[in-house]
This record gives C-alpha cells, sequence and structure tokens, in this order.
C-alpha cells in the first residue's frame, strides 16, 4: 500500500516536468486528419464558381421583401428567423447552464442520496492528496493562502482607489477600484460605447444586429466593473434585476414569432408595415427582433460573467459550515 | 488563390486539435478548442468569398454600380456569414460555460491537469 | 383542417415554458416544473393533432416553411419544419417520455433549493424543445442550431449536483467530446452547401450527385461523425458512459432515451433521405459496421460495471448501434425494426434509469456491489426493474421481442453481421441479468443505513412506463403497420420525402412489413439468446470480468485526452471510409 502510493508519487514528479500526454500519437493524429480534410477542401469550387442559387435569392428579396438594405441582417432576421430563434435560446441555455453551475448551496429540506454519494466521492479524493508528500502539498499550500487572503479582502476596508494609498507606503495596492485618470476615462468611454452599441443595432444595419450590439453593451458593463470597482456596478448586476430583464426580451421574441403565426399563417413573418429603407424602423418586425436580442443578449453575458466571478466554494467541502446547512437525514 | 485560405483554415484547426489531444492542462484545453472555433470561422467566411466580389450590402453601392447591379453582380455569400454569425454565438456560449465547469473541477479536485481528474474511468 | 401552420408550436411551447421558469421559481419552488407538465402537455396535444393527419391512411407528408419564404423552383432558403411518419415518431416520443419524466422529476426533487429547482425545469424544457426542433426540421443549419441547444442544456444537467466531483468531471469530458462534433457537423454543413449549393434536406437529396466528389464525402464523413458523437456510437462513445450516469434520474433517462436518438434521427436522415441508398452505399456499410462495433463493446462493457447508472449507460451504447444497425439495413423490416426499436429503448431505458435513481436517491448508492435485499425492501422498484430488464432482452410478451425480431429479420442477408447481433444480444441479456441479480435478488444482511421512501409521482411514472412497455409488447401489429411502416417507408423513398418537403405535402408510398409473434424460430432464436446469457451471467457473477473485457476497460482510462484521441481516429476513419 505505501509501496503503491510511493510509485505513484514517483509517477506523478515523472509527469509534472512533462505538460503533454504523448505527442508524437497526437501529431501523428492530426497529420493523418490534416490530409483528410486538405483532400476535402481542395476539392471545393474556388472563388470563380457561381453564387448558390440560394444565395442569389436572398439578395433579390433583401429590398422587396424584408424592406432592408443589409441583406445578412435581412437572413438573419427575416428569412432564416427560426433559426436566430434557436440562437436566442441556445445563449438562454448557456446562461442558465452557468448559473447552475455557479449557483450557491441552498438547503435542501430531506435526504437527497447525490448528496451523501458526493460528499463520499469528496471523502475519496481528499484522502488521496492528503497522502502525498512535499511538492504537492506545497502547491495547494500556497493556493490555499491565497484563495484566503482573497476573501480577506472582500471584507477589509482597503483604500477606495490607488491614489488614496500615501505616499511611500509599502504595501502592495489592494485598492478596490482604479485610478482617478482611468476611471474618468472609463465614463467617458462607457458613454460613447454604450451609444455606439445601441446605434449598432437600431441605425447602423450590421449583419447581426442585436448580437454584436448586445456584446458590446455587455463589454461597457465589463468596463465599469473593471474601472470603479464591484461596489459601485454591484447594485445594477444582481441577478435579481438582470434576469427579468433577459426574461422580458426573450418573451419578446417569442410574442413576435407567435404573433406572426397568428396574422399572417407562419411563424416569424412579418406582419408589420415596411417603413422606408435605412430609418429606424425599416425592416418591420425584424427591428423589434433586434432590439429584442439585443437586450436578451446583452443581460445574458453580463449574467453569466458575473456568476463566473461571484463563485463560491461552498461545495468542496472547505467550508465547515457546509455540514449544518444540509440535512442529510438524522443519522449524522 | 481562396485555397490558400481553406488549406490555412485547416492547418489552424489541427493546430488546435493537436492542443486538444497532447496538452494536459485543462485551460490548455478550453484553448485548444477556441483555435479550432475561430478556424472553422476562418473556414466558412473564405467558403463564402467569390473572385472579385463586393459585400452583400446594398446601403451603399459601391462607386458606379446601381443596387440593382450589386443584387445580381458578383457578392459574397450572405447565408455562408448567417451561419457563420450563428456559430460565433455558440462558441461564446459554450466558452463561458467551459470556464464555470474549470473552476468547478479545479475546487473540488484541487488541479488543473487532465490527469488528476480521471475518477470516471473503465 | 391545415396543420400547416401547427408545425412549429411544440418547439415554441415548451421554450416559452423555460423562459418563465427561472423567476416562477421565487414565487413557489415547484411552480416551474408544475408549468413545465402544463407545456408538454399542451405540446403533446398539438403533436396528437398533427398526428392524427399524419399516419392516416399508408401515411402523410407535411412541410411547413416558417417566416413565409417559400421554395422557388425546387430550392428553398427559407426553414423547412416537416411532419412526416418518421419525425412525428420521434418528436411524440419525446413530448411523451418528456411528460412522465418531469412528473417524476416533480415528484423526487421536489425538496430541493428554489434555484435549482427553477433551473433545472428551464434547462429540461429547453432539452425537450430542441429535440422537438430536431425531429421536425428538414434543414441542416436548423438542425445544427437545435444540436447546439440539445448539447448546452445538457451540459447544465449533468453538472447538476454540486456536491458529486465525478459530475464536474463527466461534464468536462461531455463538453470537449460534444464541441469538437459541433465544430464537425458545422464544417460538414458549411462544406455541403458549397459543394450542393442547399440547406434544405430535399433540395440536398435532389443534389446528390454533386455530393459524390471528394469535398462532399469529406463533408457527409463530417457530419456523420459529428452526429455520431451524439448518438454515442464507437470510437466516440467514450463520454456517454460518464455523463449518462450524473444528474439526477429523470435527466439521467432523459440523455440515454431520448438525446441519443438525436444523433440517430438525425443520422439516418443524412445516409437514407438526403444520399438516399444507392448515392449512400458506402455510409451505409461504414454505419452497419460502426454500430456492429458499439453493439458489442457497449454490451461488454455493461457486463462488468459496478456502478448501476453506468451500466444503463453502456446499454445505451450498445441498443444505439443495434438501431443503426437496423437503420442502415436499408431493407424493410431492418429499418421498420429500428424505428420501433427506437421507441422501445425510449420507454425501457427510461424505466430502468427511474429505478436506478430512485434507488440512489434513496439509498445513497447505486454501486451493485453494495446494493441487494431490494425485492424485499422495495418490491415496487424492482418490478420496475425487472420488467425493464425483461423487455431489453427480449422476452416475448415484453416489446423487446418484436423490435429485436424485426431488425434480426432486417440484417439475415449478411450472415456475419447477424451472427455478431446475437452474440451482442447474448452479452447484452447477461448483463441485465448480472445487474438484476446482483443489486435487486441477492439476499442481503444489513439493513441499508437510509431508505427513503419514494413518492407518488415517481412511482406513477414507473408504472406508466411498465405499462408502455407491455403495451408495445402486446400490440406489435397496430404500431408496425401504422406508425413503424409508414415511417420507413418515407425513409425509404427519399424521393417522396425530397418532394414532400419542396412542394408542401406528400403522401408516402404504403410499404408492408410483417411480422408474426407465433414465428417457431423467432420464439426458438429468443429462448435460446435467453438461456445463453443467463449461463453467461452466472459465469461472469462465479468468476470476475474475463480478460479481454479489462483490457478494453484500460483503454478507456478516463483522460480527456485519450478521448480525443479516440475520437479523432474515428473521424478519420469515417472520413476515410466514405472517400475509399
Amino acid at each position: 500500500m505505501i509501496e503503491q502510493r510511493a510509485a505513484e508519487h514517483a509517477e506523478r514528479e515523472l509527469h509534472a516536468r512533462s505538460d503533454f500526454h504523448r505527442v508524437w500519437l497526437a501529431l501523428l493524429l492530426v497529420g493523418a486528419f490534416a490530409a483528410i480534410l486538405v483532400l476535402g477542401v481542395i476539392g471545393l469550387p474556388r472563388e470563380s464558381a457561381a453564387l448558390p442559387a440560394v444565395a442569389r435569392h436572398a439578395m433579390e428579396i433583401a429590398l422587396p421583401r424584408w424592406g432592408q438594405t443589409e441583406v445578412v441582417s435581412a437572413i438573419i432576421y427575416g428569412a432564416r428567423g427560426f433559426d436566430t430563434f434557436g440562437e436566442t435560446f441556445l445563449l438562454l441555455a448557456a446562461v442558465v447552464s452557468v448559473v447552475t453551475l455557479s449557483r450557491a448551496r441552498e438547503p435542501r429540506h430531506e435526504y437527497v442520496g447525490e448528496a451523501s454519494a458526493g460528499q463520499a466521492e469528496q471523502e475519496q479524493l481528499g484522502h488521496k492528496s492528503s497522502e502525498d508528500e512535499s511538492s504537492e502539498d506545497e502547491q495547494e499550500h500556497e493556493a490555499r493562502e491565497a484563495e484566503e487572503d482573497e476573501e480577506d479582502d472582500d471584507s477589509s476596508d482597503g483604500p477606495a482607489d490607488p491614489d488614496r494609498i500615501g505616499l511611500g507606503a509599502r504595501a502592495p495596492e489592494r485598492a478596490r477600484a482604479m485610478s482617478v485618470v482611468v476611471r474618468v476615462g472609463a465614463r467617458a468611454a462607457a458613454v460613447v460605447l454604450a451609444v455606439c452599441g445601441i446605434y449598432l443595432a437600431t441605425w447602423g444595419y450590421t449583419p447581426g444586429g442585436g448580437f454584436p450590439a448586445g456584446a458590446a453593451v455587455s463589454g461597457v458593463v465589463l468596463l465599469l466593473y473593471a474601472a470603479l470597482g464591484h461596489r459601485a456596478v454591484r447594485a445594477a448586476v444582481r441577478p435579481g434585476v438582470l434576469e427579468p430583464i433577459e426574461l422580458v426580451g426573450a418573451t419578446v421574441i417569442i410574442v413576435v414569432g407567435v404573433l406572426g403565426l397568428v396574422l399572417t399563417g407562419s411563424l416569424f413573418a412579418n406582419f408589420l408595415p415596411l417603413a422606408q429603407p435605412q430609418t429606424i424602423l425599416a425592416g418591420g418586425v425584424q427591428q423589434i427582433y433586434s432590439f429584442a436580442e439585443l437586450i436578451e443578449v446583452a443581460t445574458g453575458l453580463t449574467i453569466a460573467i458575473f456568476s463566473l466571478l461571484g463563485m463560491r466554494r461552498e461545495w468542496s467541502g472547505d467550508d465547515e459550515d457546509d455540514a449544518s446547512e444540509d440535512d442529510t437525514g438524522d443519522a449524522s | 488563390m481562396i485555397v490558400v485560405n481553406y488549406v490555412g483554415a485547416v492547418v489552424l484547426f489541427c493546430v488546435g486539435l493537436f492542443g486538444v489531444l497532447a496538452r494536459r492542462n485543462l485551460i490548455k484545453i478550453i484553448m485548444g478548442l477556441s483555435v479550432m472555433e475561430a478556424a472553422t470561422y476562418l473556414l466558412l467566411v473564405s467558403l463564402a468569398y467569390h473572385g472579385g466580389s463586393t459585400a452583400p450590402v446594398l446601403t451603399q453601392p459601391p462607386h458606379g454600380m446601381t443596387r440593382a447591379q450589386v443584387v445580381h453582380g458578383n457578392v459574397a455569400d450572405p447565408v455562408l456569414q448567417n451561419f457563420c454569425l450563428t456559430a460565433i454565438v455558440i462558441g461564446v456560449a459554450v466558452t463561458a460555460v467551459f470556464l464555470t465547469v474549470a473552476v468547478r473541477v479545479g475546487q473540488h479536485y484541487r488541479s488543473m491537469d487532465a490527469d488528476d481528474v480521471k475518477a470516471l474511468h473503465g | 383542417m391545415n396543420i400547416q401552420p401547427l408545425l412549429p408550436l411544440p418547439v415554441v411551447l415548451p421554450i416559452a415554458g423555460a423562459v418563465t421558469a427561472p423567476l416562477l421559481s421565487r414565487w413557489h419552488r415547484r411552480l416551474p416544473l408544475i408549468v413545465a407538465i402544463i407545456t408538454m402537455l399542451a405540446a403533446m396535444g398539438v403533436l396528437a393533432v398533427i398526428a392524427r393527419q399524419v399516419y392516416g391512411g399508408s401515411g402523410h407528408l407535411v412541410s411547413e416553411y416558417l417566416s413565409g419564404e417559400h421554395p422557388f423552383s425546387g430550392k428553398a432558403l427559407g426553414i423547412a419544419l416537416v411532419a412526416g411518419p418518421f419525425g412525428m415518431a420521434f418528436a411524440l416520443l419525446t413530448a411523451t417520455l418528456g411528460l412522465l419524466l418531469l412528473v417524476s422529476a416533480l415528484s423526487e426533487l421536489g425538496d430541493l433549493g428554489q434555484r435549482e429547482l427553477g433551473v433545472l425545469a428551464c434547462l429540461m424544457q429547453l432539452l425537450l424543445a430542441a429535440l422537438i426542433g430536431s425531429a421536425l426540421t428538414a434543414d441542416t443549419v436548423n438542425l445544427f442550431v437545435w444540436f447546439e441547444v440539445a448539447a448546452l442544456a445538457s451540459y447544465g444537467l449533468t453538472g447538476f449536483f454540486l456536491e458529486q466531483p465525478t459530475a464536474l468531471e463527466a461534464a468536462f469530458k461531455v463538453l470537449v467530446l460534444t464541441s469538437i462534433a459541433g465544430f464537425l457537423v458545422f464544417m460538414g454543413s458549411a462544406i455541403l452547401y458549397r459543394a450542393a449549393g442547399g440547406l434544405n434536406l430535399g433540395q440536398l437529396h435532389h443534389a446528390a450527385a454533386l455530393m459524390n466528389g471528394t469535398p462532399g464525402q469529406v463533408g457527409v464523413g463530417l457530419l456523420l461523425a459529428g452526429f455520431a458523437t451524439k448518438a454515442g456510437l464507437v470510437p466516440f462513445h467514450t463520454w456517454l458512459p460518464d455523463a449518462h450516469a450524473q444528474g439526477p434520474s429523470a435527466v439521467s433517462a432523459l440523455f440515454s432515451a431520448l438525446m441519443v436518438d438525436l444523433g440517430i434521427v438525425a443520422i439516418a436522415r443524412i445516409s437514407l433521405q438526403m444520399l438516399g441508398a444507392e448515392e449512400g452505399r458506402h455510409a451505409l456499410v461504414l454505419l452497419t459496421w460502426a454500430g456492429m462495433v458499439s453493439a458489442l463493446l457497449g454490451a461488454l462493457m455493461a457486463l462488468v460495471q459496478d456502478d448501476l447508472k453506468r451500466l444503463l449507460a453502456w446499454d445505451t451504447v450498445s441498443q444505439c448501434g443495434v438501431l443503426v444497425v437496423g437503420f442502415a439495413s436499408a431493407k424493410a423490416e431492418g429499418v421498420a425494426g429500428a424505428v420501433y426499436h427506437l421507441l422501445n429503448h425510449g420507454l425501457f431505458k427510461a424505466l430502468l434509469f427511474l429505478c436506478a435513481g430512485a434507488i440512489l436517491h434513496a439509498t445513497g448508492t447505486a454501486r451493485l456491489s453494495e446494493m441487494g435485499g431490494l425485492a424485499r425492501r422495495r418490491p415496487f422498484i424492482t418490478a420496475g426493474f425487472t420488467v425493464g430488464a425483461l423487455a431489453i432482452s427480449g422476452v416475448p410478451p415484453l416489446n423487446g421481442f418484436a423490435s429485436l425480431g424485426l431488425i434480426h429479420k432486417g440484417i439475415e442477408d449478411d450472415p456475419v453481421i447477424h451472427v455478431l447481433a446475437i452474440v451482442a444480444q447474448i452479452i447484452t441479456v447477461a448483463a441485465l441479468g448480472r445487474a438484476t441479480y446482483l443489486g435487486f435478488y441477492r439476499r442481503r444482511q444489513q439493513p441499508y443505513e437510509h431508505l427513503a421512501p419514494s413518492h407518488a409521482g415517481m412511482r406513477f411514472s414507473l408504472v406508466a412506463l411498465g405499462a408502455g412497455c407491455a403495451a408495445f409488447g402486446a400490440l406489435p401489429g397496430v404500431l408496425i403497420d401504422h406508425v413503424a411502416a409508414p415511417a420507413a417507408s418515407i425513409l425509404l423513398h427519399p424521393g417522396t420525402f425530397a418532394e414532400g418537403t419542396l412542394k408542401g405535402a406528400a403522401v408516402v408510398p404504403k410499404l408492408t412489413v410483417s411480422f408474426s409473434y407465433t414465428s417457431v424460430s423467432d420464439l426458438i432464436m429468443s429462448a435460446v439468446e435467453i438461456v445463453l446469457g443467463g449461463l453467461l451471467a452466472l459465469l461472469v457473477v462465479r468468476h470476475g470480468e474475463p480478460r479481454p473485457v479489462t483490457w478494453i476497460r484500460r483503454l478507456h482510462s478516463g483522460s480527456v485526452n485519450d478521448y480525443v484521441a479516440f475520437a479523432v481516429v474515428g473521424m478519420i476513419v469515417y472520413c476515410g471510409a466514405l472517400l475509399g
């Protein structure tokens, strides 16, 4: 038993020197696969081939049927609107998956077998690592110390920004926000970027409309978070605030589709009058779709990012008060 | 010479695939998958290109052409560009979930090495 | 009555339910799952209305183009939803099983935290909506979108119990492998579009000659490899045992009974409806062998597993192999048997997983070595598991007998494949027999530490599924004539499918598939398989695992890099087989 552990440890030391795993096999497989793909790709029609009929048709109907001068947007929100519908809920599935995986621990009111199975598995893992010698332990020790420091930071009264640390102080910067130059710049940039982002969805007729605009708006929130610190944006990025907004965006999309079904007999068909192209209401239903998409993508991405940032460690058995929260039967 | 783009996309895909196959750090595996993603976007946008084509946009036709000429003329493929946008959104979504899972795995197994994350085998 | 506008509703309804789920959980923790049950009932209702028209006579095909984008001169830009006998069978299975699984989840997990239940309901509904969407769509890009929605929902559901480290490990592995599959499907669809000029399956069928060159074959190979990952075919199967054993039992049942069908339905559509039996003959040979290897490998690995849910997941790998072999036979009996087996597999696999999950939830363990003695303590769950095991083994009054018999009839022209299929069935019987004995019927002296009671909703689902197994087994004539044969017909007549997709409606040609319950050779074959399987199970229980199986187990090392290496080998073999 002890020899087995020593042998495993020695093997792991050997491994620790190389970050690679069977390089020769990987090169062989990748080479063979590359050869097949290159064979396939070389035979494809070259740039002199004609545009497929389907694409030509899309070009022809963009202006007369969908009233838009941006053909790719006319396809996304118009001709193939059902794909975008699937896309939206794909993003929702991803955001909800991230929320599921980063959720806080809630007390359960009944015996749940999976919880005790999980505890057994964790003990198995913990048992293994605690038997290992020096190097693993040191690395883990450092990691745990760093985690504790980080936790202390949150509750301690660090300076509000680096400009307030006294001259000549030797302590490392633990400010909650960035210096005044960055904060002023970020505030100015955020306004400009937010307007640009929303402009993209309403007037710019970018290919994709709401998608890149949503990503831009989400980027603005991140910029403000990085520059101004968590406390400044905490009120705005709470899940309780963002989730209803995201769900409103998603509901508007469903309603638009179903209204198309009810009023014209085909899901996501256009039922509003087509305004002049290149005006804010051009494309009828598509502008509403694009704007709802903007809301949904922006809030969804922000929820995902802040859930990821706010993950705690209560599931992995490191905190002592886990056991008391979980009512795993009366025997324990 | 668009074939250069195609082959380049395939090579980039295989570079990413090599990263996923040969690297043991979980974060590097995720990076390898991101590189593969980017390679597929490159392939798709290259597939959409036709020799000497203009963008499939009718907002301001290039100098000397009317809108009708753009519609019936040499234009890049908008359907494949739509497909590419779909895939970009998918890539963002999957990367977010990936990183969350990687953090949780790190919390449980106390290691980012794929060889330590082998409790399920056989 | 014009049913075409109704076609997208079974997809939109569960999605609308999913949207409301995270917020509803704040009012009352069970509300999201209750709303989910209501939306699934509504979706089932709509599907039933559509089914009446689709399954009348020898079968009809109805197609609807969304956003008002109708096809022009045989080509289509818009997205087509097609309700045919094949797609509707899968959609109805999804809606019905989804409903039963949601009821079971509500009753078993009703005391979880508020947030947990909200996100569980949301993800389950998105997954079910994506499966129904993939059943009804006839467009490669739309199929890819629903594939990805199902994948993303499955990632969150796999890692649901965050206190289990293995759940997160499984989530990582399924993420890596399914992402690669997504890239393959993506590239394959794009290459096919460029080579053949279309995204609509009907249009691609007419352009099948254009796909004969190297790019087209590589594109088809990539598509098949991508969907094979979802279906769990060898060598892309490595994520499946890990991921299907995690998560709540209703979720595991959802994965094994329904999500793998997404891959299988897509493979059947691509090889039979898009390519057709002549153009796709290389693909069909490839799929036959891939399916056969999966069937054998899955059964062998299931024979030696200790964890009950993992054993059932390996059996899923095996059954998916059998399904693909049935589809790839391209004969009326084989394809009809495969469609019938798809429905049956959904029923008995869900039943088995719900039983296994109930045991895990009640006792905290699902390992065969730690279980036992449940026949006395939990007779209801034991009965359910026994019914499921008998159904897989192909015991006559239950449903496995008819469907497996039809598949074997379809492949009897090829003696090698036929013999291998019989061997795989024997090993499957042994695996399930061993599991039933060790887990339930073996005597156990010491009492269990925890033995939480099972709830009414769980029992209801178990009874419903068991009754389904019995009913599908007792009425094979009805099912074969009205469901399996029209589905097989539309798969084997791709021209009719293409015409119906592009023109809006078509009548499915009549296909006669006969199955006789009292055929002596079938009954003898079934009896022989069961006896030999029982003997094999006894041998394994007495003497432990056989040496070759240990070697295969060691191959599945658990390292992500190794699993990806297998997948790349698979990609090379699939594309190479189509090019050669």
